[in-house]
Order: structure tokens, then C-alpha cells, then sequence
């Protein structure tokens, strides 16, 4: 068993790991910069060690500073946990060689999945149906208008080592697409330094569903069912929920079978998960990306199949062989997650600052993962989420409703939160009957400026009201004082004279 | 005590009178009636950062952050923004302009960030959403628009600056 473990990570993540650690008997040492001080997982480890200023080049990002802390603080392995260098293959490689444990895949699987375009290649030869595209690169327009053409608009147009939504573009007419090439490529360039590009067809009314595997170093792979990520807004996922509500049992077989299977083609070891592409009229699915690290949503997962995925990481970075077999996996009941950010739910702009009051939802089958606590700061220079609110229930519609009484329980203030625009999408029909599409949130939800219907105007302007009442009245008595003093003065002076 | 406030778009007037027992609340909202609603003292307490009161049967814990006319008012995971005037402050304003609730003619930073691009000419004229410049805060790109039609005045920023929250960005010509 690891003595200590690193977390080379910030916030609710880093957290989820040192807990994971602490169930196991394992030290955990935190790094933090200079924005995280007081941040709850500095607070909870057994070890801290300051690595920088707040920008995360110089901080979480640095990887000769957190081998440094390592070694410093004796721990053995690291969490990289998600995002940061999670999907570094130079990271993997630096802690090989000083002998360090990389908690998480080997670097040849990172490098094998970092790049899209191969991705898409070793994924066909291992019989993953991928989306229609083009076979490799694509450089010229002449190049792209004939791709285009062949598989048939509409097309995106995506950088091979783009991510989070940047470096893509859609292009729905011809006569757009010269300048659509131009743009995804300039993109790629400047946020990923490769102006690489390849297209793909189009997927219309499409649900991102994404499947959970697990392989170890003795080269068993399971794969732990699915999640259904389609409530996003800007490629960025807002809930998440397992069982998907829309995939039929045999095609979520096939999906898992599929998912195995190119994990093992490729060797893979540790926590993975493919994201595929479902087109909910036809049912059918393509590969559409690989995730080489534990997913933000992977609490889901765990309230369905009863397995800690964490502790099953450090499992096998130990080298033992994964503690369950495929058959011992079962999906019981349904979660949901909400993931709180500190945004304005309507233009989504980031609301950085200082929590006053700050309730988390408890009571049955509740969980939540986040570091916010009454007087902590949500820096600006790092990712906007604050807390991950997931409930299990027996059933879809026992989650929706538990989910929304988690939510009325939720209160952050100080800063702006999305918790009106997630109360909203747990309301709307369309959420309900369970077949929204990754376009949903864009197209009905950001259109409908009616998300602050939940609290009425009215009572916001008393409480205002009075405040202001109560700060003029304040003013107005310190000028009595100010006359006061000026009396006690005056009888000083009298008094000595 | 006489008030006049901003929410979502919408002027208001307040009256907020306070007796021994009761606080007594009266709202008005343009081209609406007066509204009026008592609040016994026994229901309203001070809190850590908050205020509670019971209004419509039902409790709430409001967390007002701000102070002098603007405020931001917490409660129930929603909030509102709310500009208030007491009578001294729309006396001020109304000796500056030309009377009724101020309109902003400054587009200040709604938090820290950096200016990574400006499109804002001095002397030129820009629509109501028109973007005015780009600032990075929070790993992403944020365009700020135009609230209104306007002929901006002066640029206070240029590329590359760091701004903290409050800062003035852009000034427009007073409008008609």
C-alpha cells in the first residue's frame, strides 16, 4: 500500500482523492498556489505544500515543482485527478522516471487517445464504429469541399488536438465552409499550437453518451455501464445522469461490449471513458472521443454501481488485478448531478469572489462534492465550478424530484450561482421525457429569459429596501454622535477653564 | 422613508415606514398600483450576513451584499440587482442630470480580468450588443456588448491591461 499520495490538483477533485486516501490508511499531501490558501483541500490533507503564484503555469500546471514536492514530502505516487496534466503523457513519463507512481493510464495510452485523428484510427481498426469523415488531415479547401460532399452536409470541422469545444465549427452550407477551415484551423493554432484539422459528419439530434471503463495491468477490462452527459451549453456538461432515459438495453450492451474491447486493444490501465455520439431517431452510436482519466462526473457512476472508483484507482496503480468481475456489475436505481458553477445563469459570465452564507443539500441519498464553505473565495483564474450536488433514487422520476429538493436546499450567496438555470432544466418537459439532445440548453433554455420566476421581485425589494433604511438610519445617528462630541468638547473646555 | 430603485429593467417606488411593532412596506412598480405589505418585528431577525422575515407565509433568509445604491440580494439560490435611491442620493442625481433614476453612461469591469482585445473607437458610434471589447477572466473569453445605442466617448483600456472589478472600460456621450 502507498505511505502518501500526491494530489496534483485544486478543489472538489482533490478532495474526492484525499478522502479516497484517507479511507485507505494512505497520508495525502496537497500542493496549492497562492489563490487556494484557504481553500477546504489544503485544510483536509494531512500535508500541504504551497507550489506558486495563483496562474496555473506556474502552479498546478508545473511539473518540475510537484516532483519537487514529492520528493520533499516522501510520496510515492500521484493523483493527477482531471484536467491540469491528468492527460500530460510528459508528465507520466517525468514521474516514471524519477520512480514515482502515475495514478492513471500508461503515457503510450494518453499519447494513443491525446491525438483525436489517431484516436479515430485505432478505434476503427478496433471495430468502434466512428463517426463519417474524413480518413486523415485535412489541408486544403479543395480537400474539404470534396469530404464534405462525399459524406454530406452538415459537417464539423474539428482541430486534432482541440478539446472542450474549442477549434471546431459547423458548417451547414458549402459556400461556408472555405471560411469555416480558416477559423477552426486559426483556433487550433493559437489554444493548442496545431492547426491540424479533419471533419466529420454532422450528427443532428444528438445525445452525448459516454461509457465507464476500468482495465488493470494483468489486462482485464470492464466497462461500468454508461452516462448520458447531453444537458451542455457550449460543449460544457451542466447535468449528468445514469442509466441514460433513452438507450435501449441491447444497444447499451453492445456499447459496453464495444468500449471493452478497444480499451483492450489498446492496452489501456487505470479509469477511462469513451464518449460516443447517439443519434436518438436512429440509435445509432459513434465513437467520438477517449477520456484517459477519471471524468467530473464519475459520482454518478459510483451511486449506480455501488464501486469507489477512486480507491479502484489506487488499486491498480498498486498493480493488483481490478477487484470486480464484468458480471458482478449492476446498475441499481438512477443518479443525477448537477454541477454548481459560479456563473450568471443567464449570459453564463464568471462570478468570482467570496462565499458569505453557503448551505449544502443533505438528508437521504445525497451527495455533494465541493469546497465551498462561508468565507472561502472562488478565485477567477481557474475553472468556475463550486460543488457537484448528486442523488441517487430508485427511479428516474424519484431522482428528478429528490434532485429538486437538493436544489432547494442549495444556497450560495456572495457570488452568483446556476442554481436557477439547473431548477429550470429540472422542470422543462422536454428534460423530463428524458430525449433532449446536446442542443437542448442552447435552444430552449438560454432563449427563455424566465429563469428567475422561482423568487419574486417583490421580496428581493423589501429585503433591499430595509437595508437601505437601516444604512441610513446608521448615517444619521453617527451625525448625532458627531454633535455630541462636540458638546463633550465645549464642556472640556469650560471645565478647564 | 421615500424610495426609487432599479430591478431587471423596472423602476420602482418605495415607501419603507418603521414602528415600534412593525415594519410597513409599501411598493409601487411604473405603470402598476401601490402594493402594500406589514411586516411584525417579532418575524424579522438579524443574522450572520442575512436578514430573515416572513413575507407571504413563508420564511425567508436574504443575504444583501452592496452598500449606498447598489446592491446584489441573495436568497432561495436566486438573486437580483437592485440599484435603490434614498431621497438624498436622487436629490444628487437629479442636480447632476436632468432628473429621474440615473442611466449609466460608464461601462465599468463587472470583475477582475484582462483586456485581450478592444474594438471600441473613441468618436464612433455603436448599437445596442455591439461588442466592445474582450476580456479573459475565469479560463474564458467574455465579449462585453453595448447595453445601449451610444456614441462612445472615451476608451479608458487598451490590450493587455489587468483590470480589477469597478473599473471604468469605456465612457459614452450622455444621452438625449
Amino acid at each position: 500500500m502507498f505511505k502518501k499520495i500526491l494530489v496534483a490538483n485544486r478543489g472538489e477533485i482533490a478532495l474526492r482523492v484525499i478522502r479516497a486516501c484517507r479511507e485507505l490508511g494512505i497520508g495525502s499531501v496537497a500542493v496549492y498556489s497562492d489563490a487556494d490558501r484557504n481553500s477546504l483541500h489544503v485544510a483536509l490533507a494531512d500535508e500541504a505544500y504551497h507550489i506558486g503564484p495563483t496562474p496555473s503555469k506556474e502552479s498546478y500546471l508545473n511539473i518540475a515543482k510537484i516532483i519537487d514536492v514529492c520528493k520533499k514530502a516522501g510520496a510515492e505516487a500521484v493523483h493527477p485527478g482531471y484536467g491540469f496534466l491528468s492527460e500530460n503523457e510528459d508528465f507520466a513519463r517525468a514521474l516514471k522516471k524519477e520512480n514515482l507512481v502515475f495514478i492513471g493510464p500508461t503515457p503510450e495510452n494518453i499519447e494513443a487517445m491525446g491525438d483525436k485523428l489517431n484516436a479515430r484510427k485505432i478505434m476503427q481498426e478496433a471495430g468502434v464504429p466512428i463517426v463519417p469523415g474524413s480518413p486523415g488531415p485535412v489541408t486544403t479547401e479543395e480537400e474539404a469541399t470534396k469530404v464534405a460532399q462525399k459524406i454530406g452536409l452538415p459537417v464539423i470541422i474539428k482541430a486534432s488536438s482541440g478539446g472542450g469545444g474549442k477549434g471546431m465549427r459547423i458548417v451547414h452550407k458549402i459556400e461556408d465552409l472555405p471560411s469555416a477551415l480558416r477559423a477552426a484551423k486559426s483556433e487550433g493554432l493559437n489554444f493548442f499550437k496545431d492547426d491540424t484539422v479533419y471533419i466529420e459528419r454532422y450528427i443532428g439530434n444528438p445525445k452525448h453518451i459516454e461509457i465507464q471503463i476500468f482495465g488493470d495491468s494483468q489486462g482485464n477490462v470492464v466497462h461500468l455501464y454508461e452516462r448520458e452527459c447531453s444537458i451542455q451549453r457550449r460543449h460544457q456538461k451542466v447535468i449528468e445522469e445514469s442509466p441514460s432515459p433513452s438507450l435501449p438495453p441491447e444497444i447499451r450492451e453492445k456499447m459496453g461490449e464495444i468500449s471493452v474491447r478497444a480499451a483492450k486493444a489498446i492496452g489501456y490501465i487505470g479509469a477511462g471513458t469513451f464518449e460516443f455520439i447517439f443519434d436518438n431517431k436512429t440509435k445509432d452510436f459513434f465513437f467520438m472521443e477517449m477520456n484517459t482519466r477519471l471524468q467530473v462526473e464519475h459520482p454518478i457512476t459510483e451511486m449506480v454501481t455501488g464501486i469507489d472508483l477512486v480507491r479502484e484507482q489506487i488499486f491498480v496503480a498498486l498493480g493488483r488485478p481490478l477487484s470486480f468481475k464484468q458480471s458482478e456489475i449492476k446498475q441499481t436505481g438512477h443518479s443525477i448531478e448537477c454541477r454548481i458553477c459560479a456563473e450568471d445563469p443567464v449570459t453564463f459570465i464568471p462570478s468570482p469572489g467570496t462565499i458569505r452564507r453557503c448551505r449544502n443539500p443533505q438528508g437521504p441519498f445525497i451527495r455533494v462534492d465541493g469546497y465551498a464553505y462561508p468565507g472561502s473565495t472562488v478565485p477567477m483564474e481557474y475553472d468556475p465550478m463550486i460543488a457537484k450536488v448528486i442523488v441517487w433514487g430508485d427511479n428516474r422520476e424519484v431522482c428528478i424530484q429528490r434532485m429538486k429538493r437538493a436544489l432547494l436546499e442549495t444556497n450560495m450567496t456572495g457570488i452568483k450561482t446556476n442554481i436557477v438555470l439547473l431548477r429550470t432544466i429540472l422542470q422543462h418537459p422536454t428534460f423530463i421525457d428524458g430525449h433532449y439532445t446536446t442542443q437542448f440548453v442552447e435552444k430552449e433554455i438560454s432563449v427563455n429569459p424566465d429563469i428567475f420566476r422561482f423568487v419574486l421581485d417583490e421580496s428581493f425589494l423589501i429585503a433591499a429596501a430595509i437595508t437601505a433604511y437601516n444604512d441610513r438610519k446608521s448615517k444619521d445617528t453617527s451625525r448625532l454622535k458627531i454633535t455630541t462630541r462636540w458638546k463633550d468638547m465645549a464642556r472640556l473646555k469650560g471645565l478647564r477653564n | 422613508m421615500y424610495f426609487q430603485a432599479e430591478q431587471k429593467g423596472i423602476k420602482w417606488e418605495i415607501n419603507v415606514n418603521e414602528t415600534r411593532t412593525h415594519w410597513s412596506i409599501s411598493l409601487k412598480p411604473e405603470t402598476k398600483d401601490w402594493s402594500h405589505y406589514e411586516m411584525p418585528k417579532s418575524s424579522f431577525l438579524e443574522l450572520d450576513n442575512a436578514i430573515s422575515f416572513i413575507h407571504n407565509n413563508s420564511s425567508y433568509v436574504f443575504d444583501v451584499v452592496g452598500s449606498g445604491t447598489d446592491y446584489t440580494v441573495y436568497a432561495r439560490g436566486s438573486y437580483r440587482v437592485i440599484k435603490i435611491f434614498n431621497d438624498e442620493m436622487l436629490l444628487h442625481e437629479s442636480l447632476k442630470q436632468d432628473g429621474g433614476l440615473v442611466g449609466s453612461d460608464k461601462l465599468s469591469a463587472g470583475m477582475p480580468g484582462k483586456i485581450t482585445k478592444v474594438f471600441a473607437e473613441e468618436g464612433k458610434e455603436v448599437k445596442k450588443d455591439q461588442p466592445l471589447l474582450i476580456m479573459e477572466a475565469m479560463k474564458m473569453e467574455n465579449e462585453i456588448r453595448s447595453p445601449k445605442a451610444a456614441l462612445i466617448k472615451k476608451v479608458f483600456v487598451k490590450e493587455g491591461d489587468v483590470v480589477e472589478s469597478g473599473a471604468a472600460l469605456i465612457s459614452f456621450e450622455k444621452s438625449k
